[in-house]
């Protein structure tokens, strides 16, 4: 064995299950006459065998480093302790499973010792992810749709949809860019929902990408809506299943919806059943769980809201009995329908339509009264 | 080898020049754990204040990063490999990093980077800085001077799914504007903030509409933008979601008031813009923009204020841009110094972070 003169280095292949907790090192053989071994323990790296005084001048990592990865990387970021005599290196966040971790200590008057630890790879976890559902649940949409969300079973990966998210003609072959790839990607806070936006230069009137090369989706043709199985959830597991979603695609649809042309069911009084609206045509169906609220005589109603029949009905059931009395509905304006039609306002405004020269309101108040 | 081309329609005259106004204070800032959620687009304000924005968390954050120590003069950056680099510094595997953003601090030259650490719903958002050497730490939000204001219309607790994701920040004479798109309405304020921020200190919506050819309007999330100024008059050149790129006086971007932008240029279908940088080269005026399928745009600033607007889609009345063939891959751009812009630019699987001459 080497004494002084080369660095020694040492690989050892930790066997333990699962990573972190039991992360109980191995590490290296001693280093003969000095007998200093680098160990790593719990997460952390401890060089055993040698005293440490106080920090040299350049720092604890002039002595001692440890590098994740391969090649000519940087070490990892940590902190330095010294802990029960020895010099121990505390990694800014856990090693990932699978990294080969290689730990350098230079003692100051000896050769440098290394040490190589191998992580090992996390059991892969099941693929039981899927795609739970994509709204509009409809199979006809408009040509110009606006958006889609795809909501996930489980919490799902960011950064890689645009490679997992296709779109089919009839065929079977892709359609090129149909919609807006933003890197960001439009999650919400769970990372279980995703909103895929049709590229809007491709919808909108008058715009470049839309004579140039036409709208994603074109009236009287079938499309499908594919998400590929192995898109990385969240755990890194592949989903479940692809996903398919086939729809046959109507003209565009630029009348904004009408709230006097939704019908109301008012509920009974002293009954706990729900009020339902019915929608002449799909509404969004995210924005329909927050942009419709009740009240009534005394106030804000508290309850629970369903959306069904392919978000054509929006059903409100309160908490308390209905009170017999006057009830309203307030609807924010910015409720759109599949196309992004506003209620009282088109997608892209026609402005030489007098219709939207009328001031916009920002809401809508549907009143209703219990019946006996 | 540059490429010219001729872009539909464009508007000139200005006399670019940055606008970022140095000499505000970061007193009104709290010592303690800078609360971040995420870490997306960054900017940098006066005084070495890095504002960051966190789309998780509905909030920008103001951060003083204590680096306020003037680079010398023709400095450089390299580091080939950023992906790898980072992703060793914090123990994992480049698949398991994003690097959303990278800015340059105008005082320092350092580069700061917003990363992420992970992809799925643990993923841990981090500041990191990389020094003229190519050193890359990281900028410990444990105990650093910070302040931070609530984006307006942020997720309600009755919406927990709703969240605006940020796609763009910039600090302009006095007030950092935010753009950002919604994952639920097609929304489309550009929010305005004064800084210093203060307790009361909100964030007000600017409605920003998209006038298509004199004929329709519609909505028109900013996809990302950059200040300049003509003749004392500060401007944002923007791009929309939907591929015009437009200007609009910042003295138009009110608290509440509705502003269309005026159409400069369309850059066409399946097409993105990135970034963008304005700079000034041998007395002329430029604009520098990155695009996801279009390159490296090169496009003449100097007469922005003289061309006409496009109002129909027939006319061919553009500026003439250059696509820079030899900066392709770019993913982000910001303006290094006076000389040379920073790029963040994909070579194969990896990703370099170097500096270039501003062509």
């Amino acid at each position: 064995m080497n004494t002084d003169k080369k660095p020694i280095r040492l690989s050892v292949f930790i066997r333990v299950h699962p990573w972190p907790l039991l992360l109980f090192l191995l590490a290296a053989l001693p280093c003969a006459a000095q007998q200093i071994a680098i160990r790593m323990e719990a997460g952390a790296f401890r060089i055993e065998g040698w005293q440490p005084a106080a920090p040299p001048a350049d720092g604890w990592p002039s002595l001692f480093q440890v590098f994740a990865g391969e090649g000519d990387v940087p070490a990892m970021l940590g902190s330095y302790s010294v802990d029960g005599g020895s010099l121990v290196f505390h990694p800014r966040f856990p090693v990932a499973p699978g990294m080969r971790v290689r730990a350098v200590f230079h003692p100051p008057e000896s050769a440098p010792i290394e040490a190589v630890f191998e992580v090992p790879k996390a059991a892969a976890p099941a693929a039981t992810t899927r795609v739970a559902h994509v709204y509009p649940s409809i199979n006809v949409l408009p040509e110009n749709q606006l958006k889609f969300y795809v909501y996930f079973s489980a919490p799902m990966s960011k950064g890689r949809a645009w490679q997992k998210i296709h779109l089919l003609d009839a065929a079977g072959a892709l359609v090129v860019l149909p919609f807006l790839e933003l890197d960001e990607e439009l999650w919400d806070r769970d990372s279980t929902r995703l909103t895929v936006l049709f590229d809007p230069g491709r919808i909108k009137r008058e715009v470049r990408p839309l004579k140039e090369i036409g709208p994603s989706i074109q009236a009287g043709k079938h499309y499908t809506l594919l998400i590929d199985r192995d898109w990385p959830d969240g755990r890194g597991a592949p989903l479940a299943q692809e996903f398919r979603k086939e729809f046959r695609v109507v003209p565009p649809d630029r009348t904004p919806p009408d709230t006097a042309t939704w019908r109301i069911a008012a509920p009974r009084a002293g009954s706990a059943g729900p009020l339902v609206i019915q929608f002449p045509k799909p509404m969004d169906y995210a924005l329909l769980q927050h942009l419709l609220e009740v009240a009534g005589p005394h106030g804000p109603v508290a309850g629970s809201i369903a959306v069904e029949r392919e978000e054509t009905e929006w059903r409100f059931t309160p908490r308390e009995p209905w009170k017999d009395g006057d009830y309203r509905v307030t609807v924010q304006t910015t409720l759109e329908d599949l196309a992004g039609n506003h209620i009282g306002r088109a997608f892209d405004v026609d402005t030489f339509d007098p219709i939207t020269k009328s001031p916009p309101r920002e809401t809508v108040s549907l009143p209703f009264r219990t019946r006996h | 080898m540059r490429l010219s081309y001729s872009l539909s329609g464009l508007a000139a005259g200005l006399c670019c020049a940055a606008v970022l106004a140095f000499g505000a204070s970061s007193g009104s800032m709290q010592t303690g754990k800078a609360p971040l959620k995420s870490a997306g687009p960054m900017a940098f304000g006066p005084d070495g204040i890095l504002f960051v924005g966190d789309s998780q968390g509905a909030a920008i954050m103001a951060l003083d990063v204590s680096d306020r120590t003037p680079a010398r003069s023709g400095g450089s950056l390299e580091i080939k490999g950023v992906n790898d680099k980072v992703a060793a510094l914090l123990g994992t595997s480049a698949d398991q990093i994003l690097i959303q953003d990278v800015v340059v601090n105008p005082i320092s030259k350092n580069v700061y980077l917003s990363v992420s650490r992970g992809r799925g719903p643990d993923a841990v958002p981090m500041i990191l800085r990389a020094d003229a050497a190519g050193k890359i730490t990281e900028v410990s939000l444990e105990n650093i001077k910070h302040a931070s204001v609530s984006l307006p219309d942020g997720p309600a607790e009755a919406s927990r799914q709703r969240l605006e994701t940020i796609t763009s920040v910039k600090y302009v004479n006095g007030n950092v504007y935010v753009a950002g798109l919604s994952n639920e309405e097609f929304s489309s304020s550009l929010r305005s903030i004064p800084y210093p921020f203060t307790e009361a200190t909100k964030a007000a919506g600017i409605e920003i509409w998209h006038g298509s050819h004199g004929r329709f309007e519609t909505n028109a999330p900013v996809r990302t933008f950059v200040p300049y100024e003509i003749d004392h008059q500060t401007s944002i050149l923007a791009a929309y979601t939907c591929t015009p790129l437009v200007k609009i006086p910042v003295s138009d971007l009110k608290p509440g008031s509705k502003v269309k932008g005026t159409t400069i240029a369309e850059l066409g279908a399946g097409n993105r813009p990135l970034d963008m940088i304005v700079y000034t080269k041998d007395g002329k005026h430029f604009i520098l923009m990155a695009n996801s399928a279009r390159g490296v745009m090169k496009l003449p600033a100097d007469n922005l204020e003289t061309f006409q607007p496009i109002t129909r889609q027939t006319e061919i009345t553009g500026v003439p841009y250059e696509t820079i063939a030899s900066l392709k891959g770019v993913q982000q751009l910001d303006k290094f110094d006076d000389a040379n812009a920073l790029v963040l630019i994909a070579s194969g699987s990896s990703l370099d972070l170097r500096t270039v001459p501003l062509p």
